[in-house]
């Protein structure tokens, strides 16, 4: 029994890591808080949902439709609100986020209605594997091999390409940046496109097994703001291994100590590894 | 940038406090309200306040709960000499020189504090002089506290916490049968499956939502079991409370397996309930009955979302499309709902639907908006409710519709039909769940 819940919560950390690797490019690295984040993947969820609806189309092989509408969404914040009001001075960039969530929320709740709404067919849907005691869903067990791969894409992505060294040089220091001739503008609006292509396929993943409502991105969200700070901000693998430990203290938590303190373990847990470690178990 | 969002978190919990604080001091401030005016002068329109979840996780509900206000309305305003039922015939209020109703709609987020807010909002803003709502028990509590504060009438409809007529509020009224009354209606369904269908059900688990509706129908569980159910052989193995935002229940589905139940009791909404569906199938719990208190089961999204997976689930409803054939008035008032709404009737919003047409029947019987001889009205008469199969509604002393107004319904082939009792059978009970595999 122990052992299947600790399998879950790992397979959720997964799940969760998915959504908090395109949250830690915007924040960790770009130092931007995007509050809409959670709207993207509720925008990534339903765009797999209207392909299944309308064209019969399987969840999974309209990732790539996802992920462009959700990059497309991505770049676009960028251009047209946060450029607009990242040198304000306080809050105001991290206020119109917020502003968006809300938009994007209501939106979709007068657009589509709040309905909850499942895709009930995909190649992966109510199959599992059974290895003795413990049971696999495989849906889960796509987003979790997903996530491994994304993560470690998105990783190489910015170790190892010219267009990832930019997005770093500019994060460390953006002045410095331009006088190396990097479009910082070009950048910044870029990693927004990158973290929304991400969090775009983790909602066509997520869309298999989670309800799909205006709702559905708001807890995901705040669970990846948590994992983003816990992994140590900016660090990519950081966010993957730190929503493991989420996943894990969510599952063993809940079951051992009762299900509905599962959130508040999660939230215990930030408190005291940010007292030891203000910039994350994984953080510099 | 990240010192700043620290800084705002602490500032929003500071914040948060301290309005909190704030709150409770304005509580105490205007803890003697001015008593609610006695009109002398013609009314044109009388303004009642709807409080429903027209935003938030209970969105889905909440519209669908609208949709039923605002079928009240225009049964109200309009003539319907079509339906057999008070206040269709002609146009507005009788008795009040034909005056309109109007619903002034409020979205409380299913958020208690939100919903007292706007319960102040519409009775000294709006001018209200009736409130309904608000689905969340948690909601209708400090809604309808506020309502007895300025002595102003509020009849819930669907909340189903049995705590909000325990109160000894004298301005509060509910239509919904209560937790406490559906805890025993579920138990002696059990006793029904158990004696006619030889289902040997014994063991229950409660799965319930950590707030005023899921906590006090688990309580009422242990309160049934103590008094009267644990003598007759029947005895609670788990209980799984689990938290409002949710966004897996593998831990929980896990607790309940483990625990193995002959039947489960789910306090949970549409989002919740769904989620527990889908983890049965997949951990392949298997209980042999699973009853649910008025929430998400009851919404026809249920069906909608889980197909043939929904079938064999129950619970308490105050209706169900199969009854629509039997019940003439029920089946044209369905008609216009579902004009509106794209759906069926279902329970949570006929009763809904009930405390608009009571509220409004009430000031119509009163003659008058004042209150306290409105809610003298609201106590004493026994209002037909042609819609409910009980027929009529009429509240005791602690403002608890006496009748009750459900079935048990159970999903068969995708469809809600009445089960129990006997009397108000479209079909026989399914007595356990086939396994999983074999659907």
């Amino acid at each position: 029994m122990i052992l299947q819940i600790i399998v879950s919560g790992i397979l959720m950390g997964f799940v969760y890591s998915l959504v908090a690797v395109g949250l830690t490019l915007t924040w960790g690295v770009l130092d931007i808080i995007n509050f809409a984040h959670g709207e993207f993947l509720m925008m990534g969820m339903y765009s797999a949902f209207w392909m299944y609806s309308l064209f019969g189309m399987d969840p999974l092989l309209s990732i790539p439709f996802a992920m462009g509408i959700v990059f497309v969404m991505g770049y676009f914040t960028y251009r047209l609100i946060i450029k607009k009001v990242i040198n304000a001075p306080g809050l105001t960039a991290l206020l119109a986020t917020f502003g968006l969530s809300l938009l994007l929320r209501n939106l979709a709740q007068f657009i589509w209605s709040p309905n909850y709404r499942f895709i009930n067919q995909s190649i992966v849907m109510d199959k599992k594997i059974v290895l003795g005691s413990i049971t696999l869903g495989v849906p889960q067990m796509v987003a979790a091999i997903s996530s491994i791969v994304m993560t470690m894409a998105v990783f190489y992505f910015v170790e190892k390409t010219k267009t990832g060294r930019a997005i770093q040089a500019t994060a460390l220091d953006k002045n410095t940046a331009k006088l190396m001739g990097i479009h910082t503008e070009k950048i910044y609006a870029l990693t927004f496109g990158i973290s929304g292509a991400c969090v775009g396929i983790a909602g066509a993943l997520t869309a298999t097994f989670f309800p799909i409502h205006p709702e559905s991105g708001a807890l995901y969200s705040l669970l990846a703001f948590v994992i983003v700070a816990l992994g140590g901000f900016g660090n990519i693998k950081g966010a993957l291994y730190s929503a493991i430990i989420i996943g894990i203290t969510e599952a063993l938590g809940g079951f051992l100590f009762g299900t509905q303190f599962k959130y508040a373990l999660v939230f215990l847990i930030y408190l005291i590894v940010i007292q030891i470690k203000p910039k994350g178990l994984f953080g510099w | 940038m990240k010192k700043i969002f620290m800084v705002l978190l602490a500032g929003l919990l500071v914040f948060s406090l301290a309005l909190s604080g704030c709150a409770k001091q304005q509580v105490q401030q205007s803890a003697q309200p001015e008593q609610a005016k006695t009109p002398e002068e013609k009314v044109d329109v009388v303004k009642i306040g709807a409080i429903f979840p027209l935003t938030g996780s209970a969105a889905s509900t909440g519209v669908k709960l609208k949709y039923a206000v605002e079928t009240a309305e225009e049964i109200i305003n309009g003539e319907h000499p079509e339906l057999d039922m008070p206040l269709a015939r002609e146009a507005g209020l009788p008795n009040l020189g034909n005056a309109k109703v109007k619903f002034i709609f409020a979205d409380h987020q299913a958020n208690p504090e939100v919903a007292k807010s706007e319960a102040e909002r519409l009775i000294q803003n709006e001018k209200v002089v009736g409130l309904i709502g608000c689905y969340h028990s948690s909601a209708t509590k400090p809604a309808s506290q506020v309502a007895e504060r300025f002595r102003i009438p509020f009849v819930a409809g669907s909340s189903s916490s049995a705590a909000l007529t325990e109160r000894g509020l004298e301005y509060f009224t509910r239509i919904a049968p209560n937790d406490d009354m559906e805890t025993a209606f579920f138990f002696e369904y059990l006793k029904y499956l158990n004696a006619t269908y030889d289902a040997g059900i014994k063991t229950i688990g409660v799965a319930y939502i950590d707030n005023e509706y899921g906590v006090h129908a688990a309580q009422m569980v242990d309160k049934w079991l103590k008094d009267k159910y644990q003598g007759e052989g029947f005895e609670k193995v788990v209980d799984v409370k689990y938290p409002k935002d949710l966004s897996n229940v593998d831990t929980e589905v896990q607790k309940i397996k483990a625990a193995k139940p002959d039947a489960i009791f789910h306090a949970s909404y549409i989002g919740d309930i769904t989620q527990f569906v889908k983890k049965y199938k997949e951990f392949d719990v298997v209980p042999k009955a699973v009853v649910n208190y008025c929430g998400g089961f009851q919404d026809p999204q249920f069906v909608v979302n889980l197909g043939k997976d929904a079938d064999f689930f129950s619970g308490s409803n105050a209706t169900a499309p199969s009854l629509f054939a039997k019940m003439d008035t029920l089946n044209k008032i369905n008609e216009i709902y579902k004009k509106k709404s794209g759906v069926d009737f279902d329970g949570p919003a006929l009763e809904d639907f009930a405390s608009a047409m009571v509220i409004a029947d009430a000031i119509n019987q009163a003659g008058t908006i004042d209150s306290q001889k409105v809610m003298e009205a609201i106590k004493s008469a026994v209002f037909e409710a042609p819609y409910f199969v009980s027929g009529k509604i009429k509240f005791g002393k602690n403002g608890q519709n006496e009748y009750s107004a459900s079935v048990m319904v159970q999903t068969q082939n995708g469809k809600y039909e009445a089960v129990w009792p006997v009397d108000y059978q479209t079909a026989e009970p399914i007595p356990t769940f086939p396994a999983w595999k074999n659907r």
